[in-house]
């Protein structure tokens, strides 16, 4: 029944991220996610009590609750940017959107794929639906800061599809995605900072030297 | 045991600028290590019997040794050209001398990344080995640190890091479809032997995603944006390195999926799907190609046509469409490398990219200049040289398994895009130079690269060497099943 809950809290925050307007109600919103996916992961681990399984959970909770929203906020400081995420489409239809495409995942999942349990089917779809809704943050959001974030939320999506149809990816693989999100995310940092120099703003709609 | 040198070699070199500090030394001692793997790689071939490994990492098969043989030629070649190109680019104030340092560490972390593509056994970790080459290469991408190149990255690290989320998305899908039949390591081999007992649905669906996935990576149009801008930005051994070479990673990880996918589900969808975005491919360089300007992006264009032409081959199937496609991968990694290297040597003595400026190369970089047209017409499919016969053997293919609109609309676009490929450059190629345009005099370690490069464009259209031609079909065999 938790698992549940769990669930409900990231489809609900990756909804807030869409309604977000300002960068750091966005990163909040990231990171409580996170928080959900870790209780989810933690109490897999509880319920399986798999060594493995809490060293994932620590880590999760490590980079993407700690770490990667830290990570962030410092970059919204100091590139003193507005507060604007760059919104492309207004909020309210923002959320119809995501609501429907949560939808989509839902008909995508109980008539393509069949599982054998209705739970598991449920997980992911749902998971289906925040990797979808990371996509749309990254296209509709024309801050890099906020495409960072639909990354990672598209991140967080994949990583509940792999607990969801089959109890996780091996253990080793865990650990090397990991890494590798968290240098991804450090070297899209990078490339922040020297945008924010080059241009003296990180709004990616207005990056437009390259034509053709 | 080469396998580890291979992978020692550029790990060595990439720490080395923190010892070595003249940017000469290090450059030279990066292309000697480069002759070496390219040496390990030849080895690797020659050597009877290799597919066991020692290390439980690895997995290297005829196929995965046909492709580090490819990367090891053109990083080898890059390496030395490199040498004289930062040199120049040092004397002209564009970087510095610690830049350049920088330069070699990330030029050995991009290929050590390529060259452990092939070889990782567990398909999760080729996956972030994939991630890893673009990560690395970004930073060769936004080198100059001009608007251009950093808005290049950025766009080429965000649709890459987009593309590569689908194809991991695939990877679970398959892993769940393996899963389920018992295996649950994501292995190759061992997700090869349990393929046929796999949900057929769930493999189609998994491979749909790796193909755009990875696709994005390969350069295949519609999924190409970030190619062209990253091409034509990065500094230009490194575009030789992205087009000849990064590319080609791609395709390799998407043809291991394949073979899952064909065990399961039979060759038909996936061969479909390669010919539909192989011709939207073509189509889309063809016109770009018609209508452009500046020639490193012409030739980045010109990339998304070749690797059009490879999944058109891997497409029409057959032992003789997968040996053309094959050989193609080859063919286009060296013909591509000489030409990037041709139009560094252009632009960096005109100090311009345009195309309808620079004239009269002929006359004024007579080497550089003859290269560049041999180059041309090699890269266009003309014989005798090795992609004309590659073009042919996938044509073959297409009109013996009686694609007969595939095959014609192939046709009709390699013809267009020979016409403008050649009316583009015979405008840089011939006409007067510009006044007081001193001849250009290449360095020794150039006129090498283009020399080699030159080399093999040539006999390979002439003589298939027979310890290649035996590793392309026993890859050709992997593809099929065997």
């Amino acid at each position: 029944m938790s698992m549940y809950i769990f669930l409900i809290g990231i489809i609900i925050m990756s909804y807030s991220m869409v309604t977000a307007k300002r960068m750091t109600s966005l990163i909040a919103s990231f990171r409580m996610q996170s928080l959900f996916l870790f209780l989810a992961t933690f109490f897999m681990a509880m319920k399986e009590k798999s060594v493995e399984l809490y060293i994932v959970a620590g880590l999760l909770l490590l980079l993407k609750v700690v770490l990667i929203p830290k990570f962030l906020s410092d970059i919204v400081k100091k590139v003193k940017m507005e507060e604007g995420i760059g919104l492309f489409l207004n909020p309210l239809v923002s959320l119809l959107i995501a609501v429907f495409l949560t939808y989509i995942s839902y008909i995508f999942t109980t008539r393509v794929i069949i599982f054998e349990a209705d739970a598991q089917a449920l997980s992911f779809s749902a998971s289906l639906s925040v990797t979808m809704i990371g996509l749309f943050i990254m296209i509709f959001r024309m801050k890099a800061l906020s495409q960072v974030i639909g990354f990672l939320v598209m991140e967080n999506g994949l990583f509940l599809v792999a607990s969801a149809v089959s109890g996780g990816m091996p253990f080793f693989v865990e650990i090397a995605i990991f890494m590798d999100v968290f240098v991804s995310v450090v070297i899209f940092g990078i490339f922040i900072y020297r945008i924010n120099k080059l241009f003296t703003h990180i709004d990616v709609s207005r990056l437009n030297t390259l034509r053709r | 045991m080469n396998i580890l040198f291979i992978l020692i070699t550029p790990f060595i070199l990439a720490v080395l600028p923190g010892v070595v500090k003249k940017s000469k030394t290090l450059g030279i001692l990066n292309a000697i290590g480069y002759l070496f793997v390219l040496l390990c790689s030849l080895w690797l071939i020659l050597k009877p019997g290799l597919s066991v490994s020692p290390f439980k990492l690895f997995y290297i098969d005829e196929l995965s040794v046909f492709f580090i043989f490819t990367i090891s030629i053109v990083t080898f070649a890059a390496a030395l050209f490199s040498i004289d190109y930062i040199e120049r680019d040092i004397d002209s104030l564009l970087i510095s001398r610690n830049k350049a340092r920088a330069y070699y560490t990330f030029f050995n972390i991009f290929s050590l990344s390529m060259f452990f593509v092939p070889m990782v056994k567990n398909l999760a970790l080729v996956w972030v080995a994939i991630e890893m080459t673009t990560l690395a290469s970004a930073f060769l991408v936004g080198f100059y640190n001009t608007k251009a190149s950093i808005e290049a990255a950025w766009k080429y690290i965000m649709v890459c890091s987009v593309g590569i989320i689908f194809a991991l998305f695939g990877t679970i899908v398959f892993y769940y479809a393996s899963s389920s039949v018992g295996v649950k390591n994501l292995n190759w081999a061992d997700m090869v032997s349990v393929s046929r007992g796999m949900d057929k649905n769930l493999v189609k669906i998994a491979f749909l995603f790796i193909l755009v996935g990875y696709g994005t990576k390969a350069g295949l149009a519609p999924m190409h944006t970030w190619l062209p801008d990253a091409h034509s930005q990065a500094i230009s051994p490194i575009s030789a390195l992205l087009s000849g070479v990064l590319l080609k990673t791609a395709i390799y990880v998407i043809l291991r999926f394949t073979i899952i996918t064909n065990e399961c589900a039979g060759g038909d969808f996936s061969s479909k799907l390669f010919i539909i975005f192989a011709l939207i491919s073509l189509g889309v360089s063809a016109g770009f190609i018609i209508i452009q300007k500046q020639m490193k992006r012409l030739l980045a264009y010109s990339s998304i046509e070749h690797v059009g032409v490879i999944f058109l081959g891997f497409g029409f199937g057959g032992a003789i469409g997968l040996y053309g496609a094959l050989f193609h991968v080859l063919n286009h990694a060296i013909t591509k490398s000489l030409m990037f290297f041709g139009a560094a040597n252009i632009i960096k003595k005109y100090k311009k990219d345009n195309m309808n400026i620079i004239k009269g190369v002929i006359s004024s970089m007579p080497f550089t200049g003859a290269m560049f047209i041999l180059g041309m017409f090699a890269l266009t499919g003309m014989p005798p040289f090795s992609i004309f016969f590659s073009e042919l053997l996938i044509l073959m293919a297409g009109l013996g398994s009686g694609l007969y609109l595939a095959s014609g609309l192939y046709l009709f676009f390699i013809a267009l895009i020979f016409g403008g490929i050649l009316f583009h450059f015979s405008k840089v190629l011939f006409g007067s130079k510009p006044d007081g345009m001193e001849d250009a005099k290449e360095g020794v370690s150039v006129k090498v690269v283009f020399v080699f490069l030159f080399i093999l464009m040539a006999v390979l259209g002439l003589v298939m060497p027979g310890f290649l031609n035996k590793i392309i079909v026993s890859s050709v065999a992997i593809l099929e099943g065997a």
